[in-house]
């Protein structure tokens, strides 16, 4: 093929106690798509974020036009004809489309002093003409759909005189129609001769639209291949290849008999959560895997009724009706969120504030708080779950990442919550406390509660549950008993698209 | 947790309580000053003038800390007062309602005025500014139509029907003024303190406005905690206006605006922090005072009541220095240095060997206290140097880039 615009050489970059990629390689020629792929967490935005100078790799070289290359961040990448066109779209709403393509080097007129946007909108429409994208300039950016606005942003990025197009999870939002608009759109830019990296998680697009692959796998460059020659199985087995250091779970603790504790059908709530149905019995972890965007979190939201959502939702054989956490916390479940700050903690406030938190009620009717009963409680359990802490009325911002995630586990366990749904128990959190919070887990579906595991790493998945459950966009796409459940398998449920 | 986390924990925690003692300590400050350098200051009179003029403020100053503690803001506190006061005024004087029954007629719409704030902020989810904003308005336009943009005058001391003046100010036969409102105002900053500290809507308060999110998700019923700080908002707004008529006597309507911003700055003063979750009563008590002894003092000094709201201008802002600078302290990280964690590894061994010589016996804990001497010598000495091998390694960084820059231009 061509000649390569740009190719980076053992790139390698620390972040504190993680070492995200491990000396990667990677290289793109003019006019070529290139897939980037890999698992979640596998180094594929750190390796863009590397490219683009969000943060400094620590070694390795990128060579860009011939020359070394090395940004100072996103704006000199663009500038030198290197763009990223997010997920998250990063759109001024209220201004029009010209606006929004020419923020911060409009057209004027009268030496500079008044804004010309007459000559903008013309600009602008030269532009989509030389694209083919059919968008009214003087529209605003709140009125168009995903995919125009996508479009928009790829056509901001053309008119910077673009050599390289990075496109991060580009269909993830798109209607099927719109997928299609996309790819030509791309085949033209292709065409010109501006090569392109392609991140997405969908494993049938890339076959369609990408000329190679490029997998990595734990921060670990695996390899590249021609696309025509990789089949779908092959690129699984290079994403999930990896050594595995704890084993599996083999067999399922769950007795052949436990009851149905919860029982969730056709939970509905927008896009990411389709008809999805599924029970959980007594003393079960079932662990939840699938990509990122698959809905997971969603799902166990909409459950918790911490979104609006329909469906029917039976706990322990009644059927219940939850509107707003609040019920949810009445029947019994807890929900630890991923984003512990976020959702999770009163980060202000002390441990013992936040562990009490949902049981207060139970711990001291009346009006009046009665310190020393909460105290024992809060003792007794900062014990129980060895959160390190110098006292209970410690502000738990000032907790490590492990002990403040025990801090909201102790929350429910005081509240006694017979279901627990865990997303992403240990994300963020060192060795030592995730091994902590799996002996954790392990503890408590023993005492007969039921727990429901969100994880993005499939190790944990396979290591902690006794059935498997795969999301992929919003649906279902199957279950799996631990005894035959293979990261291969997972992972092809993961990327099935219903 | 290891030692260094311990002490380092420790050592935020002095800042922050170091900190929390600047209020009280300004205030005494502040009126040490004025007693030395202002005329006439340091008496009787002044003590109960200082305690008359802080009445109002000091009741919506309280009621607006709980709002504030919630994440949210009352900027209709101040108007609500006097429209309440004025419609009870004219309840008394052109409807002939008894005293008592005006009086409660004034907690009544008050408090109905709280339940209007917090069912538009809880309830309708708009925005608190934007829905005080449009009460304050409201309720300086109702006490207005009430009154018939008349002024009402309550009944003056001795009068038939001034016995509640006596709840804020109690005459003697020798026309000796005792400030009973400070005794009224201290027992509500007392019972506020007990509800925000002791009872579980005090807690639930402090939760909604700490992380609102998170309360609601550990199944904290937000919407009636937010709901219940604009209705006690409401409710002391109204007990401040029946201190502002027994003290002032004449109500004016459209009066009130602004009262509302100098109960905020007594609350932000006093270390109450407007994006919610922290604050209390006492600071905001500390905060109300301070305005109070700058708006007796200064005249004491012959400067006007200009310089009054100029220099609760700069107190207001350096209060809101310090919080910043106090959370930033609070929050800091720490980076370690190789030599650090140097110490902070080895101090783990010292406190294992201090184990050990708890429960060894008499002779071997002889050998062991030698050993841990010897182990904390050599720790010393070792990042001694280390230390200054980090510090000539920085400054031979330093020295490289210099020239760097100097062969580049």
């Amino acid at each position: 093929m061509s000649e390569v615009v740009l190719s980076m050489k053992g790139i390698d970059k620390r972040f504190a106690g993680v070492h995200a990629l491990k000396g990667v390689d990677f290289d793109l020629y003019y006019g070529e798509i290139h897939a980037l792929v890999g698992e979640n967490g596998a180094g594929k935005s750190t390796l863009m974020k590397a490219l683009t100078g969000i943060f400094p790799k620590d070694s390795g070289e990128i060579n860009y036009l011939g020359k070394l290359f090395n940004p100072q961040g996103p704006k000199e990448a663009l500038d030198a004809g290197i763009a990223i066109v997010h997920q998250e779209l990063n759109m001024m709403e209220h201004l029009t489309v010209a606006q929004n393509l020419f923020i911060g080097r409009e057209s004027t007129k009268h030496n500079k002093w008044i804004l010309d946007e007459k000559a903008q909108n013309r600009r602008a429409l030269e532009l989509f003409a030389k694209l083919n994208m059919n968008i009214e300039p003087t529209e605003l950016v709140r009125n168009l759909t995903v995919g125009k606005q996508q479009m928009v942003e790829i056509a901001k990025a053309v008119s910077h005189n673009l050599k390289v197009l990075v496109l991060d999870e580009p269909t993830a939002a798109l209607t099927d129609r719109e997928i299609e608009d996309l790819f030509a759109i791309m085949r033209d830019l292709a065409a010109q001769g501006v090569g392109m990296i392609y991140i997405s998680h969908r494993l049938d697009e890339i076959g369609v639209i990408t000329d190679r692959v490029t997998v990595l796998r734990d921060g670990e460059y695996v390899g590249t291949k021609a696309t025509k020659d990789l089949s779908k199985e092959e690129m699984i087995n290079m994403m999930v290849g990896r050594v595995i250091y704890e084993k599996p779970k083999e067999k399922s603790t769950v007795d052949e008999d436990a009851p149905v504790v919860l029982k969730v059908e056709n939970l509905n709530a927008g896009r990411l959560v389709q008809n999805v149905s599924f029970e959980l019995r007594k003393g079960e972890i079932l662990g939840f895997a699938g990509l990122m965007g698959a809905g997971r979190t969603e799902t166990m939201r909409a459950l918790y009724g911490a979104d609006k959502s329909s469906g029917d939702v039976w706990v322990n054989g009644r059927k219940v009706n939850i509107n707003e956490p609040l019920d949810a916390v009445k029947v019994g479940i807890g929900y630890l969120s991923e984003d512990r700050k976020r959702f999770g903690l009163a980060v202000n406030l002390s441990v013992e504030e936040n562990v009490v938190m949902p049981s207060l009620e139970e711990l001291t009717p009346g009006a009046f708080i009665h310190r020393k009963n909460l105290d024992k409680v809060a003792e007794t359990f900062v014990d129980k779950l060895s959160i390190r802490t110098p006292s209970i009325d410690q502000i738990v911002n000032n907790l490590s990442g492990g002990n403040q995630q025990k801090v909201v586990i102790a929350k429910w366990l005081i509240k006694n919550s017979s279901i627990l749904i865990f997303d992403e128990p240990t994300r963020g959190i060192d060795v030592g406390a995730k091994s902590e919070i799996y002996h954790l887990m392990n503890e408590l579906v023993a005492e007969g509660k039921s727990i429901i595991m969100i994880s993005s790493e499939l190790n944990e998945v396979l290591r902690m549950s006794d059935r498997v459950a795969v999301m992929c966009e919003g649906k279902l796409t199957g279950f799996l008993d631990i005894e035959d459940a293979t990261q291969e398998k997972v992972m092809h449920l993961a990327t099935l698209r219903m | 947790m290891d030692t260094t986390e311990r002490l380092e924990l420790k050592e935020k925690g002095r800042v922050v309580n170091m900190s929390k003692l600047l209020a009280p300590l300004a205030l005494v400050i502040v009126y040490a000053f004025f007693a030395i350098f202002g005329r006439n200051f340091f008496s009787y009179t002044t003590l109960v003038n200082i305690l008359d003029s802080s009445y109002y403020i000091g009741f919506i100053a309280i009621g607006v800390t709980f709002v504030i503690i919630t994440g949210g803001i009352d900027l209709s506190c101040g108007t609500v007062m006097m429209a309440s006061t004025i419609i009870g005024g004219t309840a008394f004087k052109t409807w002939g309602w008894p005293m008592w029954l005006a009086l409660l007629l004034v907690l009544l719409v008050s408090t109905a005025f709280g339940f209007f704030n917090g069912f538009m902020v809880s309830h309708l989810s708009l925005p608190p500014f934007i829905a005080t904003l449009g009460t304050m308005m409201i309720s300086l336009g109702i006490g207005s139509i009430v009154s018939n943009v008349r002024s009402v005058a309550f009944p003056a001391r001795g009068a038939p029907d001034s016995w509640f003046k006596s709840l804020f100010k109690y005459n003697t036969a020798g026309n000796f003024s005792i400030p009973t409102g400070a005794i009224v105002l201290f027992g509500t900053a007392f019972i506020a303190f007990l509800i925000l500290t002791r009872t579980k809507m005090g807690r639930y308060i402090f939760a909604v406005g700490s992380n609102k999110e998170a309360a609601r998700l550990s199944g904290v019923n937000v919407t009636r905690w937010e709901m219940s700080a604009y209705v006690i908002s409401g409710l002391l707004a109204g007990v401040g206006g029946i201190g502002f008529a027994a003290v002032y006597t004449t109500v004016m309507p459209a009066q009130g605006q602004g009262f509302e911003l100098y109960a905020i700055a007594g609350a932000v003063i006093g270390g109450t922090s407007l994006s919610g979750g922290a604050g209390s009563v006492l600071g905001t008590m500390i905060g109300v005072y301070i305005m109070s002894v700058l708006r007796t003092g200064l005249p004491s000094m012959n400067l006007q009541s200009q310089y009054q709201t100029f220099f609760t201008g700069v107190v207001v802002l350096g209060a809101v220095l310090l919080d910043i600078y106090r959370n930033k302290k609070a929050t800091e990280i720490k980076i370690l240095a190789p030599s650090d964690q140097y110490r902070i590894d080895k101090q783990l061994e010292v406190e294992a060997l201090r184990g050990q010589i708890n429960v060894a016996s008499a002779t071997k804990k002889r050998a062991l206290r030698e050993e841990l001497k010897v182990l904390q010598a050599e720790i010393r000495k070792n990042y001694q140097e280390m230390k200054r091998a980090e510090k000539a390694q920085a400054e031979a960084l330093e020295r490289e880039e210099k020239e760097f820059e100097k062969r580049e231009n």
